[in-house]
């Protein structure tokens, strides 16, 4: 992680500041409130709160760098949660994990060939998209929660294996790593910022642009997939409304890390961040007892002035 | 040769009438200049309109042109000098007071909005003058638009959507709204067409030019046009902008098309610049054969033999068809019809990737849009094409020392600034972008180079680099297809000159080293 931060440009490294100031502050506010949000376990509890939401927001990350953007990742989560609810008990693990990265992949591959074939927008496609998916796993689990015998799959998830960190924890920060090393160390991130940079200077320089193009909704509908098995096991149920809350907090921590909706400017290592000061921030507001609807508004203020803070502009010609 | 500017109006302007009484002159520049970082966009320029007179501003690409423009209807400021509008000094920093005194710009990419009706945008930004309490008077502002369509003979309905109306007829709504805009303060309109033709048929301009006509004594007119026959047809004044300066204002009459066209382009040809004397044979083997190649109307049957180690120029005025030959034979378009052969290998339609893979480089003409991404660093863009260059050891991945040499070696030999490869391409100069641009086709080893105007607003040292560097690739064995919208680079630096005339290959002119062509020599095929 150190070697890949030392060779990214310094550009980037220089607006990792504001997030690293927000969460500085919002610790060192939060701790001085209440001493026990600074504890060992409600570190975990963060931790805990925001895999899910990490796993969701690195697939936007993919989608938003290559200037796209996905509506249905929370819809997404619902329904592979929904389905790995339903076949853990017949598949085993492997098969219910299987069964809904697989729904994720395909869901990936519906939205990226309209995206890339009937040149739909993707902002348009994806809200069709969420609409689909929601009302598939309605009619699926008819609006119950979805209950099953299996307890590897819960004990996997909330359990630990290492250092008594929760697993949940461990998937998703090695999904951060895996993306990030992607990212910086492979043809297919460095294609993904050329997409989102200058699709037709990409395309100029033997890009298959489509074919990317939908390898990177694949992608993120794969991870979204796991994102809902993840969900399933550490609510120990599938539930309908399981991934409602995704959608909005996952572009939130992509634009505050500084991924920018554009395009071609970020990365998985930023939106890292952008959970984190999300993640602090709920769950501060938890711990120091601020009601719900409260932590909404406050929510949405720390989001759009983390934003303008963050955001680059030189990309924009309008800000509309 | 170079006609010195003498602006008859030097002595007469010494006092400007204050008085609302129609001034003499429309418009008066006295010493504008304006620099930007790097260039010196306009040196001094001073010139008149008539009142109710016809101008035309004629000159190349990156000439001053576009900056006049802006100048003139008050989006830039000058460094130095004045600009009166009928009579009027303007005082720069607001768009709004240029409009205020009648100056109106029909822009080649046109300013209406698509989604209103044609009276909406005849108003667009003047309806207080119609609203009263906040309640726009609607009857009154269609009668008023019906009006000024009626009196310029517009045969356009105010109520018509503006998105369906034809580019031609938007064009004369984007006129009328000037004449509407002028009426409203009430001042003579100054009327700045920039490029009124480019998009239209020839009908179509037609049309154009009947109204510029009939509307003579209601309005003056500046028209700014690559096509020098536009300014013949309507204009009665001409004057000629070269690299910021002013070089020539002259009646119509006194001027024909070669005149002009030297004023515009005629540079005194330095053989140094373009290393005429390195200029070498091309070897007997073809690189690129492209035979009957046609693309809609915009290139028709174009046949050609490129030989390794030559460079063959392409001329040809805008909308000749040459950059679109360009894109063909770097398969970035797919031709209609026609065939092209890459070093004997048949080259499938518009297949980019096939194209790469037998070696054709590609530095398109708009550099910020096709040729470099300015949001990622040095690296990343020299590396885009050759990710085969750099596999590391582990399947799939990338090696970042590799990616990190190539990068460094080809910033050395192109001699980037600046020279660390995460610098973002944004923060470069165009010169330095344009050289990553040829780096990551050098970093390939490519055998064929198509560049379309690659010295484009590049500054004469930027040039002097490319220059050198394709030479060196010539006599490498590269064969190099250059086209450009600049004759003396051409000359100076092509072996053969292929021009362009409406799509066709109009002539092939040879150009050694020892027998250069002039350039009036190659202005007929164009024109």
């Amino acid at each position: 992680m150190r070697t890949i931060i030392s060779r990214m440009p310094s550009g980037q490294i220089r607006s990792f500041g504001p997030s690293i100031v927000a969460i500085a502050i919002l610790i060192a506010y939060f701790s001085i409130v209440n001493p026990l949000f600074l504890s060992y376990e409600n570190a975990g509890n963060i931790g805990r709160q925001s895999s899910v939401l990490l796993m969701v927001s690195l697939a936007e990350t993919v989608i938003i760098l290559i200037g796209s953007i996905d509506l249905s990742i929370g819809a997404l989560v619902t329904l592979t949660g929904i389905l790995s609810a339903l076949t853990v008990d017949a598949l085993g693990i492997v098969g219910s994990m299987a069964v809904a990265v697989v729904t994720g992949a395909v869901v990936g591959l519906i939205n990226g060939v309209i995206v890339t074939q009937l040149r739909v927008p993707s902002f348009l496609v994806t809200l069709g998209m969420l609409s689909i998916l929601s009302g598939i796993a309605n009619q699926i689990s008819q609006g119950q929660s979805i209950i099953f015998e299996n307890q590897i799959l819960p004990n996997m998830m909330n359990g630990s294996l290492f250092l008594h960190v929760p697993n949940v924890i461990w998937f998703a920060v090695l999904t951060t790593v895996i993306f990030t090393l992607i990212a910086f160390r492979t043809r297919l991130g460095r294609y993904l910022y050329a997409l989102g940079g200058g699709e037709i200077v990409a395309s100029n320089a033997g890009v298959p642009v489509t074919f990317y193009k939908i390898v990177a909704f694949v992608i993120s509908g794969g991870v979204c997939g796991l994102a809902g098995v993840m969900l399933t096991g550490q609510v120990g149920a599938g539930t309908p409304t399981a991934g409602s809350g995704l959608l909005l907090n996952a572009i939130a921590a992509v634009v505050m890390g500084g991924t920018a909706l554009s395009g071609g400017v970020g990365g998985p290592h930023r939106t890292f961040l952008g959970v984190l000061v999300i993640a602090i921030l709920t769950n501060g507001m938890d711990v120091t007892q601020v009601n719900s609807f409260t932590q909404d508004i406050v929510k949405g203020i720390v989001i759009i002035l983390a934003v303008s803070l963050t955001i680059d502009r030189s990309k924009y010609l309008f800000i509309k | 040769m170079v006609v010195s500017a003498t602006p008859s109006s030097a002595v007469r302007a010494t006092s400007m009438p204050a008085s609302t009484a129609p001034s003499s002159l429309a418009l008066e520049l006295r010493g504008v200049s304006k620099s930007y970082p790097g260039t010196k966009a306009l040196t001094s320029v001073s010139f008149t309109l008539k009142r109710f007179g016809m101008l035309g501003l004629v000159g190349e690409n990156g000439a001053g042109k576009s900056t006049l423009l802006s100048i003139v209807n008050g989006t830039v400021r000058p460094d130095e000098g004045t600009v009166a509008i009928n009579g009027k000094p303007v005082r720069f920093g607001h768009p709004s007071e240029a409009a205020r005194l009648g100056v109106a710009t029909v822009f080649q990419e046109q300013g209406l909005i698509a989604t209103i009706p044609v009276y909406e945008n005849i108003f667009l930004g003047r309806e207080k003058t119609f609203s009263l309490g906040g309640v726009l008077h609607q009857p009154r502002m269609i009668a008023e638009a019906k009006a000024v369509l009626d009196e310029l003979e517009i045969d356009v309905s105010p109520r018509a959507l503006t998105g369906n109306l034809s580019f031609g007829q938007r064009q004369l709504v984007e006129i009328a709204k000037a004449f509407a805009v002028a009426r409203i303060y009430p001042v003579e309109p100054v009327i700045l067409l920039d490029e009124p033709t480019s998009a239209l048929s020839d009908s179509e301009a037609a049309k154009l030019f009947d109204g510029i006509r009939r509307w003579r004594k209601k309005g003056s007119f500046v028209l700014v046009s690559h096509r020098l026959r536009d300014v013949f047809a309507i204009c009665e004044e001409v004057v000629a902008l070269k690299d910021g300066c002013l070089v020539l204002q002259r009646g119509i009459d006194e001027v024909d098309e070669a005149l002009l066209h030297q004023s515009i382009v005629g540079r005194e040809r330095n053989a140094f610049f373009y290393h005429e004397g390195s200029q070498r044979e091309p070897e007997a083997e073809i690189a690129v054969s492209a035979a009957g190649l046609s693309k809609s109307s915009q290139v028709q049957d174009v046949s050609f033999d490129l030989r390794a180690g030559e460079i063959l120029g392409v001329a040809g005025v805008l909308g000749s068809g040459k950059s679109m030959l360009a894109k063909l034979v770097a398969g970035v378009e797919q031709q209609d019809k026609g065939m092209l052969t890459l070093y004997g290998t048949p080259l499938k339609p518009g297949a980019r990737r096939q194209a790469i893979d037998l070696g054709i480089g590609y530095v398109p003409a708009e550099r910020t849009i096709g040729g470099i991404i300015g949001t990622d660093t040095i690296e990343n863009n020299l590396t885009l094409p050759n990710m085969s260059l750099i596999k590391h050891a582990i399947p799939w991945f990338l090696s970042p020392s590799l990616s990190r040499n190539l990068t460094k070696q080809w910033i050395g030999r192109l001699r980037v600034r600046p020279s660390n490869g995460k610098a973002l391409c944004r923060t470069l100069s165009g010169g330095n972008q344009q050289k990553v641009v040829f780096g990551k086709w050098l970093a390939r080893g490519v055998r064929i180079l198509v560049l379309d105007d690659p010295a484009r607003g590049l500054d004469v040292g930027a040039k002097e680099d490319l220059y050198a560097l394709m030479r060196e690739m010539a006599a490498a064995g590269a064969a190099i297809l250059l086209v450009s919208d600049n004759l003396a680079e051409l000359i100076g630096l092509s072996n053969r000159i292929l021009v362009m005339r409406n799509g066709q290959c109009s002539a092939l002119i040879d150009a050694p080293k020892d027998a250069k062509p002039r350039e009036i020599d190659i202005l007929p095929a164009m024109l």
